[in-house]
This record gives C-alpha cells, structure tokens and sequence, in this order.
C-alpha cells in the first residue's frame, strides 16, 4: 500500500509543481488561441529580424533530414554516429573531387561562355526591342514609349544589367553566398552528429503519462516528412539529369548547367518546369537565332513533365503529398517576399511538411474523442442491456 | 558483413559503437524479437526511442489506451492489475522482457498498470512504426508478428490447459 502511494506522488510530481500551476492560472485567464497568435508574433518578428540565419539554418536541416538516411545505414553495420558523419563528409569532399574533375571544368566553361557572351546577347535583345518599337511607333506609340522605358531600364547606363554585372555588386551577393557555404555545411555536421542526442534529452523531459502520444506522433511526422523530403530530392536529381541528358542530345548548349538549373526549379510545382523550359528555350534561340530548336526544347520538356508526373513521382515521392494550387501560390509569393529565391524554393517543401504534420496532429486529436466516444457508448450499452444473460 | 571481422574489431574499435552491442544482445534474447538477425535487431535500436524512468515512475496506467509496445533494456519494470480495489502485483520484468504488446494490433485499453521497479531504460516501439514495418512488407515485421502470435498461443494455452 506504501508502495502505491509512492507512485501516487510522483505521478503527482509530473503534474503538479508551482510553475506549472501559474502556467495553468496564465492559461485560464487567456484564451489558448491568442497565446499560440501571440507566439507565432513574436516568432515572425524574430524570424524576419535573422531571414539570412534562418535560410542558412532550414537549408542545413533539410540537407540533414535528407541524408541521416545515409547515417543511419552506416549505424546499422555498426559504425559510431560521429565517425559515420565524418565518413560521409570525407565521402562528400571525394564526390566533389571527383565532379570538379570531370564536370565542373565543362560547368565552368558553360558559365565563362555564358558571361562573356552576356554583352552580345543583352545587344540582341536590345535591338529586337528597339526594333519592335520602331515598327509600332506610328501605330502604337504608347507600346514605343513603354519598350524605350524598359530598355532604358534594363540595358542603358545604370541600368538593372550594368548593376548585376558590376563587380563590387557581384562581391556583395557573394559574400553572404560563401558565408552559406562555409556555415550551411557547419551546421548540418552538428545536426547530424547531435540531432538523435537532443531529442533522447527532449523525450526524458517529457513525463511518462504523455510519451506514448508525443512518440507516436513524432514518428508518424517523421516517417512522412522525411519520406517526402528525400523522394524531392532525388526527383530534382532524375529530372535534372534527364533534362541535361535530353539537352546535350538534341544540341543545346549548357547542358549541364540548365540541367541542375531545371533539377532545382523542379521543386517549384507547375512553375518550375516553365521556368526551366523557358531559360532553355531562350538559350536555344540565341544559340540557332531561329525558332526551328523551340519544338524540341518544348516536347522534350514536356515529355520530362509527363515522366515526372505519371513515373517519377509517384515512385519517389508518392502521392497525396501535394499542395492545393491556392496555398501553393501563397506560399511562392510570402517565400519570395521573405526570403527571395531561396524562400521560393525552400517554402514549397517546409509548407507541404507543415501541412503533413498539421494533419497528423488533427487525426491524433480525432482519434482521441472517437476513442472517448465509443468507450462511454460501450459503458452505456453494458450498464443497459447486457449482450448475453447471465 | 565485413565490419564483424576480427581484423576490424581489433583495428577499429574506436569506431564502432560498442555502447548498443550489449542492447543488442539483450533484445535477441526476448520473445518478441526472437528469430530477427543482428543487423535488423540494430535498425530498430536506431530507429526507435529509448527513454530513461527512474524507480516509481508509472510507465502507463490501467484502462488507458496504448500506442506503444516497450521492451526492457536496462532495470526492471513491475505489472500491478486492480482488484477489489486492492494492487496485485502480476510479474516484475527484467531486460529483454517485453510489454503492453497488444497496443501493436490495435487500439486497446492497458490491461494493467507498468511501474518502473528501479531507474530504468525502456526502448519504445510505437504503433505507427510498426504499421510503416508492415506497409513496407519488411521480414522484421512479418518476424515480430509470428513471434506476437506465439506468445498469444501461449497465454491461451497456459490460461486454458485442459483445452
């Protein structure tokens, strides 16, 4: 009897306490919806105060979500995590080697080209425009007054073309740019090497009576997410290797850079495809200044679509993960307003993940009433009319 | 496997994880993992989560419902049912024993009350993982299943001898 007293009070001591009963008070006199709007205030704030931190810190969690895949099957022949983290950057740094060796020299070429060839291309258009306008000018002056505007805009001194191509404007996205490169990789050794260490302290937190719950909907999150995450990523890399693989066949120049371009664009529902397909065909007309290439890039783009849509993604991603086309372009115009490009391309994934584990916490929540339910209906059925007399 | 050679083991030990090779062995020898090979046996020590009780924490209690099966790694664990509102303890567990596996098959109330008997370590399997196990047609769950069944037909053959 002692002994059952004892476990009286400490589970007592897991719900009791002071702080816990100011909590409590705080929470009865607010109601539970402003708290969470009041959180989510002050995270926003915080959040738009460090937008550079926080893309550098979700790009390293969702590189690391990707590849603990890859820890884990080292862990599984018995390896340490911190060496297996090790092995897979030595791994990583091998890879790199290896690609810089055998593609990068052709990237690198592609991107020289595409620099130098910058100036004629910019004059091409340039004089397209000016042409048009001169055409339409008797017509339509206002259309002639708007083209000469964006020339003037785009191509003339000061201009958006002479301040992207300006050096010391080039070094000052730079500099964030290889700030992300030395800390990305920094902050995804440490989430891997730590991450499973952090959440053992954070389940020996959490009191006996809510662990069953908290485990059970943390690993229906993380089954979901990150088979959503990873089946994303390796269909950027499919499409991206297609697309360079169709490109280098049918003759366009920079294969491999408009490939990774498209692979990374991919993660962009509806509009990445068109972005792709669109710098592709701009590359097309510029390379064979007719429109004969246009129909290849077109089909070959739309037959990559097609295979990604009917075989590539249901293989690698599966379906009923996807956003309603509504929330998707919300998502697309906050990311970009955020975040910029990065925001774009980062926010399709994590609203999709949020929306997976909005789901799952409703459908626990669910199942706790249903379950409610039925247990008091069975009570009412017993205490009323017996099945079978006794 | 080529990580279980000698030359490894001698060479490499500062490598390999040393610390999971005696839960290991400690989950190969319950009922519930009987028949399923090391290298599986590790994929769930990684999957799954392990949680520290100390002695008297109540691990769950009567009546509610369960989502989780647990397995003892370390310590031991006390089963007390409710009867004429007396506590009745029903068996102490020590490591590699196993509990609350009805929760696998589906959403039943706990029979009885788990109590950490001493500071404790648990390895918790939840019921969606184990669903996943299955969708992915995965021999581990197919091996847990069997061994489920059997421990079933145990108890019923223990409850009921003369059937």
């Amino acid at each position: 009897m002692k002994r059952w007293k004892d476990i009286a009070m400490t589970d007592q001591r897991h719900k009791g306490g002071t702080s816990q009963t100011d909590l409590r008070k705080l929470r009865n006199q607010m109601p539970r919806w402003a708290l969470i709007l009041l959180a989510l205030g002050v995270a926003a704030v915080i959040a738009s105060r460090i937008t550079h931190l926080l893309m550098m810190l979700t790009a390293a969690a969702v590189i690391a979500y990707i590849f603990s895949s890859v820890i884990s099957a080292f862990e599984r022949s018995g390896i340490k995590r911190s060496v297996a983290v090790i092995l897979l950057f030595v791994l990583a740094a091998a890879f790199m080697i290896a690609a810089d060796l055998i593609f990068i020299p052709n990237l690198k070429q592609e991107i020289i080209n595409v620099y130098a060839k910058f100036p004629e291309f910019s004059r091409q258009i340039r004089d397209a425009l000016l042409l048009i306008a001169q055409n339409s000018a008797e017509k339509y002056p206002f259309i002639e007054s708007s083209i000469m505007n964006l020339v003037d805009n785009v191509f003339g001194p000061s201009g958006y073309l002479e301040r992207a191509l300006n050096a010391s404007g080039i070094l000052m996205h730079a500099t964030p740019f290889i700030m992300a490169l030395i800390l990305v990789p920094f902050f995804v050794f440490f989430l891997l090497k730590d991450w499973p260490g952090v959440m053992k302290r954070v389940i020996d937190w959490i009191p006996p009576s809510y662990v069953e719950t908290t485990i059970s909907v943390l690993g229906e999150i993380n089954i979901l997410v990150g088979k959503y995450l990873r089946g994303l990523a390796a269909d950027c890399f499919v499409t991206g290797v297609l697309v360079s693989a169709g490109l280098w066949l049918i003759g366009i120049n920079y294969p491999i850079t408009l490939g990774i371009l498209s692979g990374v664009a991919n993660i962009i529902p509806y509009f990445g495809p068109i972005i792709g397909c669109t710098v592709s065909t701009l590359v097309a007309l510029m390379q064979y200044r007719n429109f004969d290439p246009l129909l290849n890039v077109v089909v070959l783009y739309l037959f990559i679509k097609l295979m990604d849509d009917l075989v590539i993604q249901p293989l690698l991603i599966g379906k009923g993960v996807h956003l309603h086309p509504m929330l998707l372009v919300i998502t697309l115009i906050v990311g970009e307003n955020l975040f910029g490009i990065m925001g774009m391309i980062l926010g399709v994934p994590i609203v999709t993940a949020a929306q997976k584990t909005v789901g799952i916490l409703l459908e626990h929540h669910r199942e706790t009433l249903r379950r409610e339910t039925t247990r008091s209906l069975i009570k009412l059925h017993v205490a009323k009319a017996p099945v079978r007399p006794i | 496997m080529i990580l279980d050679t000698k030359i490894v083991r001698k060479y490499f030990t500062w490598a390999l994880d040393t610390t999971r090779e005696s839960h290991l062995l400690t989950l190969s020898d319950g009922p519930l993992f009987k028949g399923i090979g090391k290298n599986l046996l590790r994929k769930l020590l990684i999957d799954l989560i392990e949680k520290k009780y100390t002695a008297g924490d109540i691990i769950f209690h009567e009546g509610v419902s369960g989502k989780a099966v647990y397995v003892v790694l370390e310590g031991s664990v006390k089963i007390i049912k409710k009867s004429n509102s007396k506590n009745k303890t029903l068996v102490v567990l020590g490591p590699g024993s196993h509990f609350g596996e009805l929760a696998l098959i589906g959403h039943t109330s706990r029979f009885a009350t788990a109590v950490a008997e001493e500071d404790s370590l648990l390895l918790i399997m939840y019921k969606s993982y184990f669903d996943d196990l299955i969708r992915s047609n995965s021999a581990t769950s197919a091996r847990i299943l069997l061994n489920l069944l059997a421990i079933l037909s145990d108890y019923i053959h223990r409850e009921n001898p003369n059937e």
